[in-house]
């Protein structure tokens, strides 16, 4: 007998685009002064996020817009719920 | 002989299928969202409670304080109604499903087969199971079949001979009846209660008083009426199903999930080119419970535009953020005697190279290779949850 489509495996799931990945992150005073091991040029932009407070995965972050000496330009948040940083294009 | 298959309180029953323990408690079917606060079908416990089917929420809940209400599931009934149709048809009978809950078959082509009547409704009752607690009734005419159902005990079968129909039909209540509630009150104010005591009238009278509905009641409780079976062509269905990583709400996402299901669904083997006839789309909601709507579209079609078409504006009666869609193409015919198109439409060359284009990526990476970006909420401050990916497989 062959199985009923229906009874079949179709489902999959969809996925998240940009989660967020643990960063490795030197902040002594609270503003990043290296990411990964390479210091921190400027910091171009900073600002926090504020969400979800009535539910029971609130989202508090603090993101920094930053310039690596690199040249590279990444984004950083300091999670205030998890107390760890994070890497995740802004 | 015409039988009628029936499994009281279907709905209920589908929905406490993951809480069996609930069975014995008084429960009710909650009332669908934006409809009138009428309680569903109960359970046995519930009615004990002095709760009715179609009983005010308030007045349901001031009964019966402990009452518990359990969530409509309408995606979930309608699967679990077509997995016993199947099992049904697997045994050998040609059913014609009423609705969920209820459904005829013709008993003469296996009765030679079974080994007599009684025999070939076993079949028909051992492949439902007893866990659903169905009851057949088996007569000469497809209501005196419902009647006999109607009254026959868990798990067992009755069956009335034809010239004994009027007779056994005679003490049953009106409500078998296919009247509407006015009728029904109108014949209780004449003091008519039993499908006797409206047969025992004359034809005339009752025409002259309710019209043609009353006229085809009036046959119906004399023991007459249709004794022929349709039975359906069992369906061959594809589905597809998304999972979503939060709960949606949003028609847009909703609807562009839906477009993203559709080319899943249309690039599906099994197709194999037929068309389908109808489709249907159903969610599981976010705090439990679940949603279906479906579509029998005109002529049938495989295109996709059109398809949307047909769904897309019912998903704005979705009640609550979806967890999960579900799309299923139905009834496919064969695609002989389609028109083909005269001129290409715009971009088709492209699409067709495009699509060689993801199968050789799916063929040299693996078949989750491909997804689409699907927007989910663009004006999110969390930037994770403004687009999705979906698994693409044209």
């Amino acid at each position: 007998m062959v199985a009923h489509p229906r009874d079949q495996g179709d489902s999959r799931a969809a996925r998240r685009l940009n989660e967020p990945r643990p960063a490795q992150v030197e902040a002594a005073t609270g503003i990043p002064a290296a990411v990964g091991g390479v210091a921190v040029a400027s910091v171009r932009e900073e600002w926090r996020v504020a969400d979800r407070w009535w539910t029971e995965e609130p989202v508090r972050r603090r993101y920094f817009d930053l310039v690596l000496e690199t040249g590279e330009n990444v984004a950083v948040f300091y999670d205030l719920e998890q107390e760890r940083w994070f890497r995740q294009k802004a | 002989m015409v039988a009628c298959l029936m499994i009281p309180a279907f709905t209920l029953r589908a929905a406490l299928r993951g809480e069996p323990e609930l069975r014995a408690k008084p429960v009710a079917l909650a009332p669908v969202p934006g409809t009138q606060p009428l309680v569903g079908p109960c359970t046995g416990a519930a009615e004990r409670a002095g709760v009715r089917p179609g009983m005010r929420l308030s007045e349901a809940l001031a009964t019966c304080p402990g009452l518990h209400l359990v969530e409509q599931d309408p995606a979930g009934v309608e699967a679990e109604w077509e997995r016993i149709l199947r099992r049904v048809e697997d045994a050998g009978l040609a059913v014609e499903p009423v609705q969920p809950g209820c459904a005829y078959f013709e008993t003469r082509g296996i009765e030679r087969l079974a080994g007599g009547v009684q025999a070939a409704v076993q079949r028909a009752l051992d492949a439902v199971g007893e866990a659903w607690e169905p009851r057949v009734g088996v007569a000469d005419r497809r209501f005196a079949a419902l009647a006999a159902a109607s009254v026959a005990p868990a798990g067992r079968a009755l069956v009335v001979d034809d010239e004994e129909t009027e007779l056994f039909l005679a003490p049953l209540p009106l409500h078998l009846l296919p009247l509407g509630p006015d009728r029904r009150e109108e014949l209780s104010g004449l003091g008519i209660q039993k499908l006797g005591e409206l047969a025992r009238l004359p034809r005339a009278a009752v025409a002259d008083r309710l019209g043609g509905e009353g006229a085809e009641a009036w046959r119906l409780a004399q023991g007459e009426g249709d004794g022929r079976v349709s039975p359906r062509r069992p369906p061959a269905e594809i589905g597809e199903t998304l999972e979503f990583p939060e709960p949606v709400a949003n028609e847009l996402t909703l609807s562009r999930a839906l477009a993203a299901l559709l080319d899943r669904l249309l690039t599906r083997e099994e197709r194999g080119g037929r068309i389908p006839r109808r489709i249907s789309v159903s969610a599981k909601l976010v705090g439990g419970g679940s949603w279906w709507r479906a579509a029998t579209l005109r002529e049938p079609t495989a295109e996709p535009a059109r398809l949307q078409q047909a769904l897309a504006p019912k998903l704005s009666e979705l009640p609550a953020p979806a967890v999960e869609l579900r799309l299923e193409l139905g009834e496919l015919t064969e695609s002989v005697g389609t028109q083909s198109e005269l001129v290409r439409p715009r971009g088709s060359r492209l699409r067709s190279r495009l699509r060689e284009g993801l199968r050789q990526v799916r063929a040299a990476v693996g078949i989750d290779a491909v997804y689409t970006v699907v927007e989910v909420a663009p004006w999110s401050r969390i930037p994770e949850t403004r687009a999705i990916l979906v698994p693409r497989d044209d």
